[in-house]
């Protein structure tokens, strides 16, 4: 089932790592960059913690994202889970239940918009861009029905450390809900690259009919797929409540393009076929440490590696001297998808 | 071939990164030290026009006190992830204080406590927040905007009449007091008056606040009233208004000054707008935040006042200055 490599001959770990090279180069070259130019802000614990709890609910988004992309699918309706997994777990913390259950609640409510994703787009046949599109809408507004066009807040005793930046057992050193990711992230990166199911989600990506004349059970896969970053949005509802202790359902706005876009820097192929969960990750973290980082320059510290006064002037004249200014960060995350978009391309040539 | 061209492009970056490191260490370690205390000035957003005189006002601030400012808002705008994204930054990059207007009373709280926890003081302005972690509170009474917005359109209507009030956004603290002061006052004075609308939040944008106010206007056809709570929706109300040919019979009371704001008061599309003083906002919270650093005694809230501004008072010397206050003087865009 190696259909990526059939025409290079290489073992599959070759190819997967020469596909990961370019975003992890990327992302090593973003935090050098910015350790140089922002060292007593980026290149501290707290920092990491703060940009590791930052990139969470991207990643989780990007796991789930990578499972339907590489299937050959697409799932506009991200975002809006977000928000209503994190407005269902709200509500449920307001209405007596516990953070546990609260949380399953979230995760669940995830699950069956992800399992009404599946179902149009596998059995009902839709267009996914489509389909996820109307699923979109309508998870947004149940978000907003739901709670009422506010926010929902929990009891005012109610605290959270799932999100918590200097976690309660100091020895966890990051926040549980990063814990929570990297397992998640080691168990679907396995299931993915080394499970028959992740071999079928490849082959269903690459070429539809030849999976199904092979015996792949095509509705049954797609279907699991999209359930599953359904799941993985609820997940990210869950901790985005935890973040905002609050359930807003405005929130995570386009976020789902925020994923895309982090599952295409990480190297997936959008016609599918191709992905790999650590790919997406690096992707998401890229685009997290370019936002932090962009805040954290300061002109004059770069005196310190000889730039002269004169020099930090000019780049403060040019870009304001609140360090890097926002419309530049969004200028730098598209010219990252674009080169992105382009090796793709190369490879495929 | 392909394991070729990926080499050599690696081996390229990895030269290009190690002479950037070599050219980055030769001027030694010549970093100036800081004298003058650095405030992050964190707004709700950038693009507004409200925000860019909160700018200005916080620029004169600073230079009055001897400090300076770093002005970010969140990377998208009316995000509240965003901004929490902003405050951790700001606690990241060491600053002396943090001075916030924040877009939720509650889901900035912990990165605040947070900062508060590193030493960093927090003076809150614009809009308020459920903690009282911080040194100063330096807003509008926008309950009291809200009171003269509704007494200003129950003497325009005469006491009677079918008003709309169109919401700006969930959740927003500033905005909602405003909504209520209008409300209770109509309800108490204006008892004739009729509220037939008064749940639709028009948005964040300024194109979805006008999606929602030519809905409102179609819905009502027979209307006197238009009250909106913000620079964004009293904009869309004036251009639906004037697109639908309505102005001549509805009523527009506004918040806000922006130059189109101002300019449709003198056409006659707005009949008041109730003004804040973003720049005497700007300048109070920064001169606020730099006492509290200089280790002086700060009020705990600080209000920086409201004034109807009507097409009669318009060019009355104490209302240009606050109409028209000196933004270029201090931004220079």
């Amino acid at each position: 089932m190696s259909a990526t490599n059939s025409l290079t001959e290489e073992p599959k770990w070759k190819s997967t790592f020469k596909r990961l090279l370019g975003p992890s180069a990327a992302l090593c070259a973003v935090i050098l960059l910015f350790s140089l130019v922002a060292p007593e802000s980026f290149c501290t614990l707290q920092n990491a913690r703060t940009l590791s709890t930052q990139s969470v609910v991207v990643v989780l988004g990007a796991i789930g994202m990578t499972f339907v992309v590489v299937g050959g699918g697409i799932d506009l309706s991200i975002g809006s889970v977000i928000a209503l997994s994190s407005v269902a777990t709200a509500l449920s913390i307001r209405s007596g239940f516990g953070w546990g259950t609260a949380a399953l609640i979230g995760c669940f409510v995830g699950l069956m918009v992800g399992c009404v994703n599946g179902f149009l787009v596998a059995s009902a046949r839709l267009p996914a861009f489509i389909a996820t599109l109307g699923t979109m809408g309508i998870a947004r507004g149940v978000a907003k029905w739901l709670a009422n066009q506010s926010t929902i807040y929990p009891p005012e005793d109610w605290t959270s450390s799932l999100m918590a930046k200097n976690p309660d057992p100091a020895w966890l050193l990051v926040a549980p809900g990063v814990w929570i990711t990297i397992a998640i992230a080691l168990a679907l990166g396995f299931i993915l690259s080394r499970t028959v199911f992740g071999a079928w989600v490849t082959a269903i990506g690459s070429n539809e009919s030849a999976a199904r004349l092979c015996g792949v059970p095509v509705v049954r896969v797609r279907w699991t797929t999209y359930a599953l970053c359904g799941l993985l949005a609820g997940v990210a509802g869950v901790l985005q409540f935890h973040r905002l202790s609050g359930g807003d359902p405005t929130t995570a706005n386009g976020k789902e393009l925020e994923v895309i876009a982090a599952v295409v820097i990480g190297g997936a192929a959008l016609s599918g076929g191709f992905g790999t969960v650590g790919g997406s990750i690096v992707g998401a973290i890229l685009m997290a440490a370019l936002a932090n980082g962009c805040n954290l320059v300061d002109w004059n510290s770069l005196g310190r590696w000889g730039v002269s006064p004169e020099t930090a002037q000019t780049l403060s004249g040019w870009f304001g001297s609140s360090g890097i200014p926002n419309y530049v960060q969004e200028i730098l995350v598209g010219v990252v998808i674009v080169i992105a978009a382009l090796a793709d391309r190369r490879r495929h040539r | 071939m392909q394991s070729l061209i990926t080499h050599s492009n690696f081996r390229r970056s990895i030269l290009l990164f190690a002479s950037l490191v070599l050219i980055a260490s030769v001027g030694a370690f010549a970093a100036q030290e800081k004298t003058r205390p650095m405030i992050a000035v964190i707004p709700k957003g950038t693009t507004h026009e409200f925000w860019k005189t909160v700018h200005a006002g916080a620029l004169k601030g600073a230079s009055e006190s001897g400090v300076d400012i770093l002005w970010k808002g969140p990377a998208r705008e009316d995000d509240r992830d965003d901004q929490i994204k902003v405050v951790e930054s700001s606690v990241s990059r060491k600053v002396q204080g943090i001075v916030i207007a924040p877009l939720d009373e509650q889901a900035l709280v912990p990165s605040l406590k947070e900062a508060s926890t590193a030493k960093i003081p927090v003076v809150v302005f614009d809009s308020g927040i459920k903690w009282d972690g911080r040194s100063s509170f330096v807003a509008t009474d926008n309950r009291r905007g809200g009171i003269l917005a509704a007494e200003e359109m129950g003497r325009i209507l005469a006491g009677k009449g079918r008003v709309v009030m169109m919401r700006y956004v969930e959740g927003s603290a500033s905005t909602s007091l405003r909504e209520d002061g209008f409300l209770s006052t109509m309800k108490e004075k204006f008892p004739a008056i009729q509220i037939v609308s008064s749940d639709q939040y028009g948005g964040a944008t300024v194109d979805s606040a006008y999606r929602v106010a030519e809905n409102l206007l179609n819905r009502f056809a027979d209307l006197d009233g238009f009250y909106a709570p913000n620079e964004s929706t009293t904009y869309a109300g004036m251009k639906a208004l004037t697109d639908l040919k309505r102005g001549a019979k509805v009523h527009l009371v506004g918040f806000d000054a922006s130059e189109k704001l101002v300019a449709g008061l003198r056409a006659g599309s707005i009949d008041a707008l109730v003004v804040q003083n973003p720049f005497r906002m700007g300048e109070l919270a920064v001169t606020t935040m730099a006492k509290v650093i200089r280790g002086e005694s700060v009020p705990k809230d600080v209000d920086t006042g409201c004034t109807l501004v009507t097409r009669t008072n318009i060019d009355e010397p104490a209302i240009r200055t606050v109409l028209e206050p000196p933004i270029a003087q201090w931004l220079k865009e």
